[in-house]
């Protein structure tokens, strides 16, 4: 178990770097220099060129590769904080720390800072979703899953692959629609501020109803699916056969054994609400890190865009790693090879 | 064959249901020059000040005077170039790295699974918002990018495939004969591993046609004034309480042309099951 | 103290009003611009035409309250690199201007009591207010100002200041070295050392390079603020200023929160707090805070949004007729533009007035390809461009594309209407067999691109006087000319504008610089848009202003 794990663990750590590396490189595609970004469209060439210098952004890729890693881990001092330059960036933790992931160009903010401020957010949109997600995709499909070929099954079925279908831009869409425009019962946008008209409880309700109707339903055709396949497992049959109740077969015999493969899906399914976040933030105003990301990668704001991405990594990766533990312990067939 | 092929689709309504929205939108497609009532980027300066559906446009015009349906039916020609475009490419690296990945083994497996992992780990849009702010919007950057996402999981299936199949007698057989490993890889082991890899292809493309508009939909599909379904929803979403035929169209061929590909991959996957 | 004398021009001036040949408008300007203090122009002005100027005496405003806006929150560390007209918004309550362009158009002394340009307008000499202190306690002295207009015009600050006063303080000097791609590095220093001269504390006197026109509306340029000399110039919560209000909380992209200083030196303050709100990018979300009243105004509105707010009883609409533009303009160094006549057909291939119509509707007026705006006191009336696609063919021909051209329209990806305004050109060019692909980029990366580019549309702000927008893009080597555009003629003629205070004269050389523009100049321009805002009724003070300014001393609220 330990082995596995730390092989695991050394797999991910490879996994960032190599990321990380490759990040680096493509967001150097985009056109224009760091300096140009903090000083704006109006610096001279000289001005610009002279901060070029200063910040050593002539060099070589591979070396400023490295020095960003050296910022990371907290080993170089950022020289974009150094007061010389005269650009009034200031970090509270210094210029030399763990995790020192730089400023922000776009808001001349440290990186931790800015990705602290909205974490909170993007975290609550998705706790919220996964907690509407799991009670109603499970009961959904369960009840599609145990009756197997009925209009039930059918309906919600279909229902289920139409709902997949919809890119979260359009569902938003639709609610928009429906919500804001002909029943004016929600707010269009939901910046998450107090002390207007819209409670934050009610701002909530259309980002977390865009995603739940974008992923419940993929949730919601593995649970029947798995619980289809155990309904028709031999012991299933038996226990019919002996005349059992349906109900206790269901709940005693069915339900423990058909999770065991939802389960992994629903971690996994935390990778694909960040692809929902972004768009679903975008859309609604929504302060977290998902629109952030977008408009960082917008400006070319490299070092944001390099700590919010290893960050989805981090959490893509994290959840894999907690899937595969999870089927482990819950499926004792499966050996540790 | 083609009459097994027409009584699988009328044993599964939902294949059926698939099929006959991808091909309607591709006869839309298809026949765009001869069934679109306007020129997709003309504008009616007319028109402009009441943009609403009317006689003269059905669907209403958009912000800048042009005609909805026009820009709706030229819009389905776009997607029919750029999915397939990207979804081929997507699955031709897919095979030819995940094949002989699963037939070699080895180092070369080594190294394509390891590098597929990279890839994997990232959520799949972040792949394409990087990309495509770094390399510009364009038909091939878009293609770039999708390959690029795509392969990995592509070659996943195929690398799955090729070692189960390659322990069959046939590939026994044909290795007996002294066949070469490519001829074994893409005339032996390939045809026989169709079936995932279509119904993965379906999917696929379905994805490609929510990807393709959510890039456009953040401002990142093709450049204007090319009709593009995710462009004109974004181009218009804000004017929703206003105008709100504008975005709701294009909406509703994206989210068609999605159920299609899901309801064939679905039909044909119960289909290889039975 | 003696009165400092009046320009020669004055009575001149006073007397043209007199007979009716100059507008109310141009004299208030000029006069202003010429030391007369706005309120004594005004009122000379009223005199003579009879028309009273807006309720110059308001009731008293109520005191208290606090006043919330939705703007985009930027960091504001370092004013002088501030890019955006929303970067001021914030400090610009806290740290002021020299001068003050007001809604009116009309620019007056601010910081400044008084201005005093030589007849050559070479020379200009700024008197301090004598009542104006630092939140510290300390006089605010023309040390400060010898000291911040110093730095706003190093290359090491990296302030826009530089690009707009180089060509009358600054020269370019060539450092001898190159860097690492072989480009000479160019550095600037004042063309003299007593350029920016202190004369006594209250006094400071600017001895330029050349004649210049617009040095007061130069000093109201968003950067220019005079910030704390102590504090090295970082601003931020608890910085020193001259102004109304302090910081108190600043969060990039969510707030900032200001507090009353009592003991202004001007009006005001009235309110004890303002807060500024940041919906997020979202012009949706803007419309949605002010109708559910979780702000009490914006910093603009899109007039797309215009329908939807306009019946709404709680809110008052405000706008303002400003020369805020987008051109498209071409970049001589790249083929076909280097030739005129392919620029003329460019103009001549489009219907201005159809253009403005897709792009902005009702909210703008169509423009005529010259970057001057009838609001301008020195705008001269041309008769209107006409669309010809025929001449706009042949002129291709003759210049030797007779297939027509293929070029590639580089946008931003915001504002919205830029896409319209691009799709109506493109399509317009299509009949006259200009093929012109749309590429809409990010809108950081186009900045990157701006001076380059062969074809672009580039953003251009309200700037008070027409010759400021053609010295700044037009002039050879000027530092913003993003079209490379290098004309003798032109250079001629402009230098001959700025030195006219006459706005007679001068609207007769401008009408010669127009009809160059229009026929040789690198610019396709096709609208002049209003900016909109709505704010609630109980506010009251506001006026929207041409480059969105907000002075918060002024504004109060009713209960």
């Amino acid at each position: 178990m330990i082995r596995f794990l730390l092989r695991r663990i050394g797999q991910f750590i490879i996994t960032f770097l190599a990321a990380s590396f490759l990040l680096f490189a493509v967001t150097e595609f985009s056109p224009g220099t760091v300096a140009s970004k903090i000083l704006g469209p109006y610096a001279v060439s000289s001005q610009v060129d002279l901060l070029t210098e200063k910040l050593h952004l002539g060099d070589p890729l591979l070396l400023r590769y490295l020095r960003w890693l050296g910022i990371v881990a907290g080993v170089v001092e950022n020289p974009l904080g150094d007061p010389a330059i005269g650009l009034g960036l200031s970090d509270p933790r210094g210029n030399r720390y763990v995790g020192n992931f730089g400023y922000s160009l776009m808001l001349k903010e440290p990186v931790v800072d800015v990705v602290g401020e909205r974490i909170g957010y993007t975290a609550l949109l998705t706790l919220l979703a996964i907690l509407v997600i799991i009670p109603v995709s499970l009961a959904a499909g369960v009840a599609a899953g145990v009756n197997p070929g009925r209009p039930i099954d059918r309906v919600l079925s279909m229902g289920a692959v139409i709902l997949t279908s919809l890119p979260e831009f359009v569902v938003a869409v639709a609610l928009l629609l429906v919500g804001v425009v002909w029943l004016g019962l929600l707010p269009g946008t939901s910046p998450m501020t107090q002390g207007g008209r819209w409670p934050l409880s009610l701002q909530l309700v259309l980002p977390v109803g865009v995603l739940v109707i974008a992923s419940a339903s993929y949730v919601l055709r593995i649970v029947r699916a798995s619980v289809a396949d155990t309904m028709r497992k031999p012991y299933v049959r038996t226990a019919l056969l002996k005349g059992l109740k349906r109900r206790d077969i269901i709940l005693h015999h069915v339900l423990r054994n058909a999770m065991i493969p939802p389960i992994t899906v629903i971690l996994l399914q935390i990778n694909w609400l960040l692809t929902g976040v972004v768009v679903v933030e975008s859309i609604f105003a929504y302060p977290g890190v998902g629109s952030l990301l977008l408009q960082a990668a917008l400006f070319g704001d490299i070092y944001l865009v390099q700590a919010l991405t290893l960050l989805a990594l981090l959490v893509a990766v994290g959840t894999q790693l907690i899937g595969d533990l999870c089927y482990l312990a819950l499926d004792p067939k499966i050996k540790l090879g | 064959m083609m009459r097994t092929i027409l009584r699988r689709f009328s044993r599964s309504p939902s294949a059926l249901i698939g099929v006959t929205l991808i091909v309607a939108w591709g006869l839309v497609a298809l026949l765009a020059p001869l069934i679109a009532p306007y020129d997709p980027s003309a504008i009616d300066f007319a028109a402009a000040a009441d943009p609403h559906p009317s006689l003269a446009h059905w669907l209403g015009t958009d912000s800048s005077g042009r005609d909805v349906l026009s820009r709706l039916i030229w819009g389905a020609r776009t997607t029919y170039i750029v999915v397939p475009l990207a979804v081929m490419s997507a699955f031709a690296a897919g095979i030819l790295l995940g094949v002989p990945a699963g037939y070699f083994g080895g180092w070369f497996d080594a190294l394509v699974s390891r590098l597929s992992d990279v890839i994997l780990a990232f959520p799949a849009l972040i792949i394409y918002i990087i990309l495509i702010t770094a390399l510009g919007p364009s038909l091939l950057n878009i293609i770039i990018a999708v390959t690029l996402a795509y392969a990995p999981g592509v070659s996943r299936i195929a690398r799955g495939i090729t070692l189960a199949l390659r322990e069959q007698d046939y590939v026994a057989a044909a290795q007996a004969r002294g066949e070469s490993s490519l001829y074994i890889m893409f005339a032996e082991i390939l045809p026989n591993a169709r079936g995932p890899l279509i119904v993965d292809l379906c999917l696929r493309a379905g994805y490609t046609v929510i990807l393709t508009g959510t890039l456009g939909f953040l401002g990142l599909g093709l450049p204007p004034p090319t009709p593009d379904w995710g462009g004109m929803v974004v181009e218009s979403a804000h004017l929703l309480p206003i105008a709100w035929h504008m975005a709701v169209f294009p909406c509703v061929a994206i989210a068609s042309l999605v159920i299609g590909c899901n309801l064939l991959a679905d039909g044909l996957r119960k289909e290889g099951l039975k | 103290m003696t009165r400092p004398r009046d320009h020669d021009y004055l009575p001149i001036l006073k007397r043209d009003l007199a007979d009716g040949k100059v507008s109310r408008r141009s004299f208030l300007r000029t006069a202003t611009l010429l030391g007369l203090s706005a309120a004594s122009a005004y009122a000379f002005a009223d005199k003579v035409t009879g028309v009273p100027s807006e309720a110059q005496a308001q009731d008293a405003k109520p005191k208290g309250g606090t006043l919330r806006i939705s703007t985009t929150v930027y960091d504001v560390k370092s004013p002088a690199i501030a890019s955006t007209t929303a970067h001021p918004l914030i400090y610009s309550q806290v740290v002021e201007y020299l001068t003050k362009t007001g809604a009116d158009n009309v620019t007056r002394p601010h910081l400044l009591k008084s201005w005093e340009p030589s007849t050559d307008l070479k020379t200009w000499t700024l008197h301090l207010r004598d009542d104006v202190k630092w939140h510290s306690g300390r006089p605010f002295v023309a040390d400060d100002v010898v000291w911040n207009l110093t730095r706003l015009l190093s290359d090491e600050v990296g302030s826009s200041v530089l690009g707009l006063m180089e060509g009358y303080l600054l020269n370019s000097v060539d450092t001898g070295k190159v860097d690492d791609k072989g480009k000479k590095i160019i550095r600037h220093e004042l063309w003299d050392p007593k350029a920016i001269e202190k004369v006594d504390d209250k006094t400071v006197r600017l001895n330029l390079k050349a004649p210049q026109l617009a040095v007061p509306e130069h000093l109201f340029h968003y950067p220019a603020v005079m910030l704390y000399p102590e504090e090295k110039g970082v601003f931020g919560p608890g910085a020193i200023g001259t102004g109304a209000f302090t910081l108190k909380e600043l969060n990039v992209s969510r707030n900032a929160v200001l507090e009353a200083k009592p003991g202004y030196w001007g009006e005001g303050p009235y309110l004890d707090r303002i807060e500024f709100i940041d919906v997020g990018g979202n012009e949706q979300a803007i419309v949605n805070a002010l109708i559910s009243g979780q702000v009490d105004g914006a910093f603009q509105i899109l007039p797309d949004f215009y329908p939807l707010l306009k019946d709404n009883a709680a809110l008052q609409y405000y706008q303002v007729t400003t020369a805020d533009t987008s051109v498209v303009r071409m970049n001589l160094k790249h083929k076909p533009f280097d030739d005129a006549k392919v620029r003329q057909a460019f103009r001549l291939a489009i219907d201005p007035v159809k253009a403005n119509q897709i792009t902005f509707g009702q909210f703008s007026t169509p423009a005529e390809h010259h970057h001057v705006s009838p609001i301008h006191p020195d705008y001269a009336k041309l008769p209107e461009p006409q669309r010809d696609v025929e001449k706009a063919k042949a002129l291709l021909a003759e210049a030797g594309y007779k297939d027509g051209v293929d070029v590639e329209l580089v946008i931003q990806q915001n504002p919205p209407h830029h896409l319209r305004n691009a799709t109506a050109l493109t399509e317009m060019w299509k009949e006259a067999g200009i093929r012109a692909a749309i590429k809409v980029v990010p809108n950081p990366q186009y900045w990157d691109v701006w001076m380059t580019a062969p074809l672009g549309m580039t953003v251009w702000a309200h700037r008070p006087l027409g010759v400021m927008n053609l010295a700044l893009a037009y002039r050879s080597n000027a530092a913003w000319n993003e079209s490379a555009f290098a004309n003798p003629e032109f250079d001629k003629l402009l230098d001959e504008a700025e030195a006219i205070p006459d706005p007679k004269a001068r609207s007769a050389r401008m009408a010669d610089i127009e009809a160059l523009m229009q026929r040789e100049g690198p610019i396709v321009q096709t609208y002049w848009r209003n900016l909109i805002s709505f704010y609630d009724k109980k506010v009251v003070g506001f006026a929207m202003h041409p480059t969105y300014m907000v002075f918060c001393n002024e504004l109060a609220i009713k209960s």
